[in-house]
């Protein structure tokens, strides 16, 4: 028992160093990231934060499955504690991202599809509280609140498929990971398509040439609240293979990339860019970012199983004060 | 079993036997019938809803005025917004009842003695899917009329008015059984079931737009598709869990 309790010490110790070390890291060692500025190094704080949330949220349903299965109230408490810590990464996550996006942004909120998951995430956890607080009867109570846990559980494939569809783009970098933003860019040809749309802004490809080991595109941008057609010049590197220069749409943070040139053939792949596209491309704002990650999960993990102890203690202890006839 | 048999004698037969040797869809629609009975005799609901939905509508209609496309380009999405929040708060209102009712009359054990939870369960639901259509049926007339809601694909907006009545109640049955055994009943309902009810209203919403807007089928078929999966996905869990809420 002592042995497991050094260990534990230990764990804290290590965790207390390692999250130190992140936050000197987020500042000292990762670069600041063109177009961003200072704001950029969010990601190491934001992200982890937003994904533990998610983790957080798998957690306490598994714990919910053991407890209808098992009905411990030692897998009630762990749903509980996950939640409750869950809750609190959760609203970390939303006030950086707001107050990130309105730096960058010029926007607290936008309904962009991460945004829309995390707002409703935290409404699941908020009313999972406000069902615990209204049961009265302890059984009852976990039992009920398990099965709410689950039910939420079941409806958040819908809302990650759903949310996507409410705005055209997304403003968050790496959208791979959502399902339906336009993430690939399209193809536009000077003798075929020239016209096309990414978002709610039009694009129409006047020409390219190429101006020595860079190939410049010609792209008229129409958009909404934009009275006058904007011509803009986004270039790729051809020996690389890289966009080089990505203009920023008149008015707003996006930026225009040329992803791939067929310059026989008058082909261009045009792609919409969120600025902090490619962040992580940085070796260094990337190892930070992982190291970030473990630091939190661990931050997770001994917030959940500590505030799980002291519930089981509590439920301990009124046990005890009953069985002895204390006055309350 | 006879089916013309009257729900108070089905249930009086089945608790003197054992519940489960009733056959489900017959002791659910036992359930259903006694549910729409004493509904007709008491009218709280269906009292609440209906005058609940008459009312969002016609406070609409007065704050606004009629509004015309010439005035507003996105008439369609705004009509369609106010009509699924006009449809869902009249829901938080009376979908409720159903188990609510239970509770407060003491009659929940005797019901629990009568039936299996399943048969409980698809009864219950079977009740609120039909105060539901009879509200959404309201409301979108009045709404309508008061609002001067063009529908340019009728066909298209009954079917997702229909799908998206089946998704609400799919999800809110369960939460009523749940909230039946809390406290404070009524705001509860209304927490609880928003967050699971986002995705449906999005859906609901974007397609019931394209529907107003007089878009074809084509347009629709996407959210129809959410929305049946959402039914199906949120009928099946609550088939699972209703077994641990209906415990005493």
């Amino acid at each position: 028992m002592s042995d497991r309790l050094r260990l534990d010490q230990a764990a804290k110790f290590l965790l207390g160093v390692w999250m130190s070390g992140i936050v000197v890291a987020m500042f000292l060692i990762v670069p600041q990231y063109v177009g961003l500025g200072d704001a950029g190094r969010i990601i190491i704080l934001h992200v982890p934060t937003a994904w533990i949330t998610t983790v957080a949220f798998a957690v306490s349903a598994v714990y919910s499955i053991r407890y209808l299965w098992k009905r411990r109230p030692a897998d009630d408490a762990g749903a509980v504690a996950a939640a409750e810590a869950g809750f609190l990464f959760c609203a970390l996550a939303t006030v950086s991202g707001m107050w990130f996006a309105n730096i960058v942004w010029g926007t607290p909120w936008n309904w962009d599809p991460r945004e829309t998951t995390i707002l409703i995430l935290l409404l699941i956890y908020a009313a999972y509280f406000a069902l615990r607080s209204a049961l009265d009867d302890v059984e009852r109570r976990r039992r009920l609140a398990a099965v709410y846990n689950l039910f939420a559980a079941v409806t958040m494939p819908f809302l990650l498929f759903v949310a996507p569809r409410m705005a055209d783009s997304t403003l968050h970098p790496n959208c791979a990971f959502i399902q339906g933003s336009h993430c690939d860019g399209i193809w536009l040809e000077l003798n075929g398509t020239r016209i096309g749309q990414l978002g709610d802004v039009v694009l129409a490809l006047q020409g390219v040439e190429q101006r020595g080991d860079l190939a410049v595109a010609q792209v008229e941008v129409r958009m909404p609240g934009l009275r006058e057609v904007a011509l803009l010049e986004p270039s790729f590197e051809l020996a690389s293979g890289k966009p080089a220069d990505r203009p920023e749409f008149p008015g707003q943070q996006f930026l225009l990339a040329v992803e791939g040139v067929d310059l026989a053939n008058g082909r261009v792949l045009l792609n919409m860019e969120a600025p902090g596209s490619g962040l992580l491309s940085n070796s260094r704002t990337f190892w930070t970012f992982m190291a970030a990650n473990i630091g939190f999960l661990g931050l997770f993990i001994w917030l959940y199983r500590l505030r799980a102890d002291v519930l089981l203690l509590q439920e301990r202890l009124a046990r005890r004060e009953a069985a002895y006839e204390l006055p309350a | 079993m006879d089916p013309h048999i009257s729900p108070q004698s089905a249930i009086e037969t089945s608790s003197t036997a054992m519940p489960s040797e009733a056959p489900l869809l017959m002791a659910a629609w036992a359930v259903f019938r006694k549910d729409v009975r004493s509904e007709l005799r008491t009218r709280y609901a269906l009292n609440a809803i209906l005058l609940f939905a008459v009312s969002t509508v016609v406070a609409m209609s007065m704050g606004m005025g009629p509004l015309t496309v010439s005035r507003n380009a996105d008439l369609p999405i705004i009509q369609a917004a106010l009509l699924w929040v006009a449809i869902l708060f009249a829901a938080f209102t009376g979908l409720a009842r159903a188990f609510v009712q239970e509770e407060e009359a003491r009659t929940a054990a005797a019901l629990r003695l009568s039936a299996r939870p399943t048969a409980v369960f698809l009864g219950k639901l079977l009740f609120n899917l039909a105060l539901l259509l009879l509200l959404v049926a309201v409301t979108t007339t009045l709404f309508i009329i008061m609002l001067r809601v063009q529908a340019g694909n009728p066909g298209l907006l009954a079917a997702l008015l229909l799908a998206g009545s089946l998704g609400l109640v799919a999800a809110t049955t369960l939460i009523a059984a749940i909230i039946a055994r809390a406290s404070v009943k009524g705001a509860l309902f209304a927490v609880l079931s928003f967050p699971l009810l986002a995705p449906l209203l999005v859906v609901a919403i974007q397609g019931s737009a394209n529907a107003i807007a007089g878009r074809g089928w084509e347009s629709g078929v996407g959210s129809l598709q959410v929305l049946a999966g959402y039914t199906i996905a949120l009928f099946t869990a609550s088939l699972f869990l209703f077994n641990s809420v209906w415990e005493p």
